[in-house]
């Protein structure tokens, strides 16, 4: 008989802990009982990411997940089939301003632009590069800044742009280079990096 | 050349001109090379095509002549080369 775990009425992440705490002790088979839609949705992903099935029943207004081990996991296949960095060789630029440092605007967006000039040249580029907050006006806005973020994608640095800053600033329709990414993958990222330089 | 860069004794004059030349040349902001290790930090670049707009709207800008100098930059690394240039043409 699977376990089952019942997170009903649980404020999210707690049905998503319980459900990693049954994989981490090991369990291949379990049961998960939520009663909110954005619950099952969140599970599901868990599921797809950990390499196991979650089939859903639903009634009166309870949702039953039925976890089982498949063994494959989309996302696990891509990170084993993805040559992971040497320690120390990956890093990653956190770009959250339009400028650098404090100060005068033009002298600090100059600084920017000299920085990513920089790094075209340079043998040791970033794994990644991410943008958030104003540090999205760069990759929509700054006509020279575009320039060096397609050569430096082109060179196999991932840009990643916040898509919640892009749509406060209005600047969703005009994204030059790079994907529109959030805060899981742009932690992700920084996680994976050996070292992140913020701007 | 490859391209030609632009110093400056300052950078107010890098600034002051690059809004002289953004509207007639495609100017890129880049650090000075450290090959020239002469003026401030900020250089400006330009194709060679653009040689003789440069050198007319800088000399007819508000920067001085000794303010700033040109140079041809062919190559990179170890072997970058970098040619002065006249400030102005002829």
């Amino acid at each position: 008989m699977p376990q089952i775990i019942d997170a009903k009425g649980k404020p999210c992440p707690t049905p998503v802990l319980m459900a990693k705490g049954a994989m981490a002790q090991g369990a291949d088979a379990f049961t998960v009982l939520v009663d909110n839609p954005t619950a099952v949705e969140n599970l599901k992903r868990l599921a797809d990411n950990q390499g196991f099935s979650a089939a859903v029943r639903e009634g009166n207004g309870t949702y039953a997940l039925d976890f089982v081990k498949t063994g494959s996991c989309d996302a696990c296949e891509a990170a084993i089939q993805s040559p992971l960095p040497a320690p120390g060789t990956d890093w990653a630029v956190f770009v959250g301003r339009d400028i650098i440092g404090d100060g005068d605007r033009e002298l600090g967006t100059n600084l920017m632009r000299m920085f990513f000039y920089t790094l075209t040249q340079g043998e040791d580029k970033p794994g990644a590069v991410l943008f958030m907050n104003a540090g999205v006006r760069l990759p929509t806005l700054d006509g020279q800044v575009v320039e060096h973020l397609k050569a430096l994608a082109e060179a196999g640095v991932e840009i990643q742009v916040c898509g919640t800053c892009l749509n406060f600033y209005g600047l969703s329709d005009r994204l030059q280079v790079g994907t529109v990414s959030n805060m899981y993958d742009i932690v992700t990222r920084m996680q994976r990096a050996g070292k992140v330089l913020s701007l | 050349m490859d391209y030609g860069l632009i110093t400056f004794a300052s950078t107010h004059g890098a600034i002051s001109a690059q809004k002289a030349l953004e509207p007639v040349a495609a100017v890129r902001v880049m650090p000075v090379l450290r090959e020239i290790s002469l003026g401030c930090g900020m250089a400006l670049r330009f194709p060679p095509q653009a040689l003789e707009t440069v050198q007319r709207t800088l000399a007819g800008s508000e920067l001085r002549p000794g303010e700033y100098a040109l140079y041809a930059i062919t190559g990179s690394g170890p072997a970058l080369r970098a040619e002065p240039l006249p400030a102005h043409k002829g």
